[in-house]
């Protein structure tokens, strides 16, 4: 195990941010995404395994804090002198004569950015910048928390292709704090889901599917043809604009889908939407949440 | 965590260049404020006691040099780097404090070796000083040197603990014109202060450069007792506050 989290808690003042209960363990090679809403405690649980907050409780990990990469929410560097410096001051290293720090900035196209300074990079090179040097670590443990947030859906994306292509037959650790759904899809293979600082679900991307959503679902526009339709099938938890019908069976699969062939609808199957898993997976905390306080 | 390197004191020399603060405070402040001072009390006394006045005016403008670097210029370009979180930053790609600081007194030494070259340079063009003896300069730049590290601590500390540009700018400001009145850098002698004032002004190094060091000047002997315990104090003050700033911002592992 890299790393085990065991009785984790946090907290600011009287207000408990984080209380992890069940142990959950992250092991070398892992793509771990984290996800849950505004709150919820994932910036939190990175600040806690980076030893940036107190904490009680036990993460048992033979890393030391500076053997851990990390892309913070929010990255500054001085403005005083051009990217360029501060590169070669943090990794140590002249880029001139550094092939695996050019092949890096290369890859993320930042070449023409090096002579500017940070304040004059847009919010995407921001992102890069920091991102090249996180991966020039190479660490046994990189956290990525909201590499994309305030960033617009096209850099997002090109961004993410990115760290998807370079990490592809990589075998690092990485955690990846979210709340887009489609990175999570594209670059973790566990989830871990946490909901007021508690874990709602913790466990591969395909079993936590399974276990909160069913075999598939069947997603389809939210109209009143559809939820006619849809009556009869199990209906799971989706946004508001959506309906989701969840099929445990190959029989129940085909069956929805000659009745929505037939009504000439609109669909997306799916085994893997995590947005939909999380969603249920949220439902059902609260569920036993509610459950344990009866 | 890696070691403090050449770079590392490169990287903040070009820092500290990018900052307006240190060249206004540090070098273009105590040159003109020498230059006006001299030339307004030299001119109120008699002829043969010129040089000496001009030359006492200078010494306590030297140290303004290192107080004006270190304590607000240092203070304000860090605490602007704390307050937006550039030293953590740091720390996670695995620049300790150690390493920092470090890195920092190396830069602010050179850049306080320029300012102090310039003055000399500017004052010796434009004033009439008394030539010193060999010794007596070297005791004003080591002192002048301690003082600078002794407050580029200083500020360090207090740009830690109190984490905002705002208030560490208040304090260091506040600090700046509080020591320059106590120990005779605003016109008033030391003595000429409330007894408990001239308590606290013992305790300062620059009172006894501000005071003292033109009665050797150009020889003779001096009981420096008082002023290595002064220094020893503000020495031991700086790093007591350091020590706090570090465990305040430490990392739990």
């Amino acid at each position: 195990m890299l790393v085990t989290i065991r009785r984790l808690q946090v907290k600011y003042g009287n207000q408990v941010a984080l209380q992890i209960e069940e142990p959950v363990a992250f092991e070398k090679g892992e793509r771990i995404g984290v996800i849950g809403s505004n709150g919820a405690g994932k910036s939190t649980l990175v600040k806690a395994l980076l030893g940036l907050v107190h904490y009680e409780g036990n993460v048992v990990t033979q890393l030391k804090p500076e053997q851990m990469a990390v892309h913070m929410q929010f990255n500054e560097y001085v403005t005083s002198m051009p990217v360029r410096y501060i590169m070669e001051t943090i990794l140590g290293t002249k880029i001139k004569g550094n092939k695996e720090l050019q092949e890096l900035i290369s890859f993320f196209d930042f070449e023409p950015c090096l002579s500017k300074r940070f304040h004059a990079l847009s919010g995407g090179q921001k992102q890069k910048f920091t991102i090249i040097m996180v991966m020039f670590q190479k660490a046994e443990l990189t956290f990525f928390d909201e590499v994309t947030s305030g960033l617009d859906f096209e850099t997002r994306q090109k961004l993410m292709e990115k760290l998807a292509r370079w990490y592809q037959d990589k075998g690092d650790t990485l955690v990846i704090v979210s709340h887009y759904y489609e990175e999570l899809e594209q670059l973790a293979d566990k989830i871990l889901i946490l909901e007021k600082g508690k874990v709602a679900a913790f466990g591969k991307k395909e079993q936590l599917f399974k276990d909160y959503c069913g075999s598939v679902v069947f997603i389809m526009e939210n109209t009143e043809k559809n939820r006619k339709l849809s009556e009869g099938f199990p209906i799971i938890k989706s946004p508001e604009h959506l309906l989701a019908l969840s099929c445990e069976s190959r029989a129940q699969e085909r069956e929805v889908m000659s009745v929505l062939a037939e009504n000439n609808v609109n669909f997306k199957r799916s085994n893997s939407d995590i947005e939909i898993m999380f969603m249920n997976a949220r439902e059902q905390f609260y569920r036993r949440q509610e459950g344990n306080r009866v | 965590m890696k070691k403090c390197s050449l770079r590392m004191v490169l990287y903040e020399l070009r820092n500290i260049n990018g900052n307006f603060m240190p060249h206004f405070f540090g070098i273009v402040f105590p040159n003109l404020m020498c230059v006006l001072l001299s030339k307004t009390v030299g001119r109120q006394v008699p002829e043969g006691m010129r040089e000496e006045v001009v030359t006492s005016i200078m010494l306590t403008m030297t140290l303004v040099i290192p107080m004006a670097i270190m304590l607000i210029g240092y203070g304000a370009l860090y605490a602007q780097e704390v307050e937006r979180g550039i030293p953590l930053r740091m720390r996670l790609f695995g620049l300790g404090e150690k390493c920092e600081v470090t890195a920092k007194i190396a830069a602010h030494l050179v850049f306080l070796t320029i300012a102090f070259v310039i003055f000399a340079v500017f004052q010796g063009l434009v004033m009439e000083v008394q030539r010193p003896a060999l010794p007596s300069l070297l005791c004003l730049i080591v002192s002048l040197y301690l003082i600078g590290v002794i407050f580029l601590i200083t500020a360090h500390a207090i740009a830690n603990i109190l984490q905002k540009f705002s208030l560490t700018f208040g304090v260091t400001m506040f600090l700046y014109f509080g020591m320059m009145i106590l120990t005779g850098m605003m016109g008033m002698r030391t003595d000429q202060l409330p007894e408990a004032f001239q308590k606290v002004a013992a305790t300062l190094p620059m009172t006894y450069v501000s005071n003292d060091f033109i009665d050797f000047w150009q020889g003779g002997t001096y009981n420096f007792m008082p002023f290595i315990q002064s220094f020893i104090f503000m020495g031991a003050a700086s790093g007591i506050l350091l020590l706090l700033s570090m465990y305040k911002n430490r990392r739990i592992s």
